[in-house]
């Protein structure tokens, strides 16, 4: 597994990089309007209205923008986490901890490219 | 209680002339104000994780119809829901500043025959980019244009 691990470092390491600089940068106004102001009642009832948010997420760059808004935090959170393990469990089951992080990760990921299509 | 770290952290990289001890983590390593921001900077992973999985939900509420979504939008009405996005925002803003100051530290001495631009310029260019790519999504989301 430690073998496999290092072989996708390089492909783990775009993904989690990715996540930090495009993640946050999709996710700041994310967080934003769908998890504070719109339940708060801060903006229009229609702005989020089931008709126009699946119009806009159904569009081409709707699309494109929620995959990378879905996908690529999972990747950074699931990197970091091992990096947490790592400092305070050590190195002995980073192997365990790390295939299981990727794992939820990947899981996450394709789950996210079905909801991006299906809409 | 001091607590052997990892192995590989502090290997030089040609075997010294005497044997020496394995690293040790000084006492209360993680409350130093430099460890401490370095640990929370990764903590913020887990509350990305979280928050990954719930906008999951949310696109999926979308995909589901009507009633699914009014269900959902309803849910995050929740102050849990409001709390934890509270505490995201946090997180997400920590991490932005921390990544960006990081970022031109972190560039090559050159990319093949060009050299990258100086410090100062690369932390303008991404928080021009983390401000315009907020605003344009806060103002989409919204309803304040396309509406």
């Amino acid at each position: 597994m430690k073998h496999l691990l290092l072989k996708l470092e390089p492909l783990i390491w775009l993904l989690f990089g990715q996540g930090i600089l495009i993640g946050t940068m999709l996710l700041t106004g994310w967080i934003l309007v769908v998890g504070v102001l719109a339940p708060m009642g801060l903006v229009s009832q229609g702005a989020l209205g089931f008709a126009r948010a699946h119009s806009l997420g159904s569009s081409l760059l709707g699309r494109l923008f929620l995959l990378g808004l879905l996908v690529l935090p999972l990747w950074k959170g699931a990197h970091h986490v091992r990096s947490l393990s790592i400092d305070f469990g050590g190195v002995e089951r980073d192997a365990a901890v790390a295939s299981l992080l990727y794992a939820i990760a990947a899981v996450g990921s394709l789950l996210a490219v079905v909801a991006v299509v299906r809409l | 209680m001091a607590r052997p770290v990892n192995p590989h952290a502090m290997t030089p990289s040609r075997p010294g002339r005497t044997r020496t001890a394995p690293p040790q983590a000084p006492n209360g390593w993680y409350a130093q104000p430099r460890m401490l921001r370095y640990l929370l900077f990764d903590a913020t992973g887990i509350v990305y994780l979280l928050v990954g999985f719930v906008a999951l939900r949310v696109v999926w509420a979308l995909g589901s119809g009507p009633a699914a979504w009014a269900e959902l939008m309803r849910q995050l009405r929740n102050p849990l829901y409001v709390a934890f996005h509270l505490l995201a925002l946090v997180c997400v803003v920590f991490v932005a500043v921390r990544f960006f100051r990081l970022f031109p530290k972190a560039q090559p001495g050159h990319i093949g025959p060009a050299k990258p631009p100086p410090g100062p310029v690369i932390l303008a260019g991404l928080y021009a980019a983390w401000i315009g790519v907020t605003l344009v999504v806060t103002a989409i989301l919204a309803g304040w244009v396309l509406r």
